[in-house]
């Protein structure tokens, strides 16, 4: 646990900063309807340090980072010029051409250059978990100065307004983003921006109370994913998106109970349940029926999460012989893993195997491979055939099962059918 | 008269040179298989590779202009074991059975190597590859070039016989100045036999059995995912304990990432070139074993 806390706390602190800056410009960019500018902005910087990479800059030089500001002030400009035309054409056209255009610009930029992809990777694509105190000394000035801006021209940046403040908010927007996509990367960044600011727009009114809520709602989220993706060993970006949409399926499912009638909410969520649960049934009674060797993902998941499922079905030969077939796949795994093992060892230590030895193991490792596949196979097959016998069982009692748990009145049947006939 | 019989003899010198000059078009998918052809075919072969140096070969988007070259060869090598998949691709759109798999001028380098770490699919994850039919990086093996360059010696002798003769003797003397570097570095890299270490993409088990190296973990699980926050602190933790200094990159590979698990166990970045030209002095074969030599044995000697 202390270890877990060592290795999170530095990726933390930078999440709270961006969440801090992100639901502040999230909030204003929801009100003005341009929801998908950071990724314009992003790829218009990505093309910035291209071409500063092109000319022969370093990576991370100051020359890289100016180029990437001038690139991404031209953007600004033209978004600003945009809003003027916003009557005739849906600003969000133009940002999904500046993002297109930038992103293949940049791929013919780099095509001519060695590392290129992996440059452009490494501007796009951050990976938070990586960052440190580096970066803080880095990000928080700069959004401190950027924030102070925003408080001091107030309510003339917030508000849609002539075309200076437009610049300055798309400019000031855009700086942020370059610095923070390079370390978060683009989906993340696009998760500080929009989800907790969705969140506080659907539970508050007034402006500093959304932007409470949004961060509460983004320093939780970001915790809650950085924390499963130590534990559930998974990268660490794109559980903390998923950990964002997760926060805000869960608020806008606990909105009608927040606002408004409460009980209404709760039958009203009770009868969805119902009609999810009976379609889910009722189409795996039909599949069962009518495909019983294709997937069966409702009854693949209740076999998994309890396998003791199949002795609900299996005859007694066919429970020998799938238990059989899983023992000697698993054994045949973990031979192929121990040969693999013992010659990776071989490699630094001991005598040397020579390519004869090399060889012959290789030759065994794809017998076992073979192996542990037809053993699968058989798995499979036996599964397949209780499925095929038991289907006319099983799907109609399912069927019996969805008439008895939908919220279906027999009352409401019996008057309908008299007026089919 | 004169004049005539001069012409006639400037043209036949002409028509003669260009003939010697005509070489056998050969494309490759990597710039090491190039360099092994040369080696082999000498000024008689044109090779181009189509993957530029530095570029990740596993992930390689070909252009019109590759399957112009392709289309123009009369002879393609190819790194196999599902490295460069995508060159079956650019095959198909040349459309000439003679370099498809199986027709005259195909080579699939990999034909009789003795293949490391095969896994049939989905046999225990996390070595950083997947590939189902073995670790495609087999030409870091020195040795591995004598098999490499007997494809090609028969591939070619097969399109050529008037000069098989010439590319097996370019093949001998070749396959000689190896076996006196492959001593040279054997000893230079003796100093790093006893040093642990650490990559970032799991390219070397070949390199390491033959100077007999040990790697004790690879940073990236899978290609193209980052890796999870737990992988990373185990890795730590196996360095820390293990004492490990030297954790290597390649080129083409995140260089901010590395960098963080060398920070954090005390341990410093070299980088490697797994291609003919991804290092600076690395422009053919054997110096690119010498420029990666190099490097591993000055980053052994200075920890």
């Amino acid at each position: 646990m202390t270890e877990a806390f060592w290795f999170l706390w530095p990726a933390f602190l930078v999440a709270v900063c961006l969440v801090g800056i992100h639901v502040y410009f999230g909030i204003q960019i929801l009100r003005r309807g341009v929801i998908f500018v950071d990724l314009a902005l992003a790829q218009i910087a990505a093309l910035g340090a291209t071409v500063a990479f092109m000319l022969g800059h370093s990576v991370q030089s100051a020359a890289t980072y100016g180029y990437s500001l001038v690139f991404t002030l031209f953007a600004a400009l033209l978004l600003a010029f945009t809003r003027q035309w916003a009557t005739r054409l849906p600003q969000e056209a133009l940002i999904g051409v500046i993002y297109v255009v930038a992103a293949a610009a940049a791929i013919l930029l780099i095509d001519r250059a060695p590392q290129g992809a992996e440059h452009l990777k490494q501007v796009l694509t951050g990976n938070i978990l990586t960052s440190g105190v580096k970066d803080l000394a880095f990000i928080v000035p700069l959004y401190t100065g950027v924030g102070l801006v925003h408080w001091l021209l107030g309510r003339r940046l917030s508000d849609a307004g002539t075309f200076v403040w437009e610049f300055i908010f798309y400019a000031s927007f855009g700086v942020v983003v370059t610095s923070s996509v390079a370390i978060a990367g683009v989906l993340l960044v696009f998760s500080f921006l929009i989800m907790p600011a969705a969140i506080g727009v659907l539970y508050a009114t007034t402006f500093s109370r959304q932007l409470s809520v949004g961060w509460i709602a983004g320093t939780v989220a970001s915790a809650a994913g950085l924390v499963a993706s130590y534990f559930f060993d998974l990268p660490t970006g794109a559980a903390m998106v998923c950990a964002f949409g997760f926060a805000l399926a869960l608020a806008g499912i606990a909105y009608p109970f927040v606002h408004g009638d409460r009980r209404r909410a709760l039958s009203g969520a009770l009868l969805a349940l119902r009609w999810g649960g009976s379609l889910v049934l009722a189409a795996s009674a039909l599949q069962l029926m009518a495909a019983p060797r294709a997937d069966q993902p409702l009854l693949d998941v209740a076999e998994f999460a309890v396998p003791s499922l199949r002795n609900l079905y299996f005859s007694k030969a066919e429970a020998v012989t799938f238990a059989d077939a899983r023992d000697y796949a698993e054994r045949y795994r973990i031979e192929a893993e121990r040969l693999n093992e013992s010659e990776i060892r071989n490699r630094s230590q001991g005598e040397a195997l020579d390519d004869y030895m090399v060889r012959r193991i290789s030759s065994f490792l794809k017998s076992y491979g073979e192996m542990r596949k037809g053993e699968q196979f058989v798995m499979n097959e036996v599964r397949a055939r209780a499925r095929e016998r038991v289907r006319w069982i099983a799907g109609p009692a399912l069927l019996v099962l969805v008439l008895l748990s939908a919220p279906l009145s027999w009352r409401q049947l019996r008057w309908r059918l008299p007026k089919i006939r | 008269m004169l004049l005539r019989s001069g012409l006639i003899a400037v043209w036949l010198v002409w028509a003669s040179t260009g003939m010697a000059q005509e070489r056998i078009p050969v494309v490759t998918t990597t710039s090491d298989l190039r360099s092994l052809v040369e080696a082999v075919g000498g000024d008689r072969v044109a090779a181009t590779s189509l993957v530029p140096a530095n570029f990740d070969a596993e992930d390689y988007q070909e252009k019109p202009q590759d399957v112009v070259r392709v289309k123009s060869a009369r002879m393609v090598v190819r790194v196999g074991l599902d490295y460069d998949l995508w060159f079956d691709r650019v095959l198909a759109q040349a459309a000439r059975p003679e370099i498809q798999r199986g027709g005259a001028g195909y080579v699939d380098a990999s034909y009789a190597i003795a293949v490391l770490e095969v896994r049939g699919l989905n046999v225990g994850p996390g070595d950083g590859h997947a590939h189902g039919s073995g670790n495609p990086h087999y030409w870091l093996d020195p040795k591995n070039a004598e098999i490499i360059t007997g494809n090609i010696l028969e591939t070619l002798a097969r399109l050529d016989p008037p000069n098989s003769a010439l590319y097996e003797a370019n093949r001998v003397a070749f396959l000689a100045r190896l076996g006196d570097k492959l001593n040279e570095w054997e000893s230079k890299l003796a100093r790093v036999r006893a040093v642990p270490m650490v990559a970032y993409h799991n390219s070397w088990p070949y390199f390491a059995r033959r100077f007999r190296l040990e790697f004790v973990g690879f940073i990236e699980v899978k290609p193209g995912v980052p890796p999870a926050p737990s992988h990373l602190a185990r890795i730590i933790a196996t360095m820390k304990a293990r004492g490990v200094r030297i954790v290597i990159r390649e080129p083409h590979e995140p260089e901010r990432d590395v960098a963080f698990v060398a920070a954090r166990a005390g341990a410093s970045v070299v980088i490697l070139g797994t291609s003919v030209g991804a290092l600076l002095r690395a422009n053919d074969y054997i110096s690119m074993f010498d420029a990666n030599v190099e490097a591993l044995a000055s980053a052994a000697a200075t920890r």
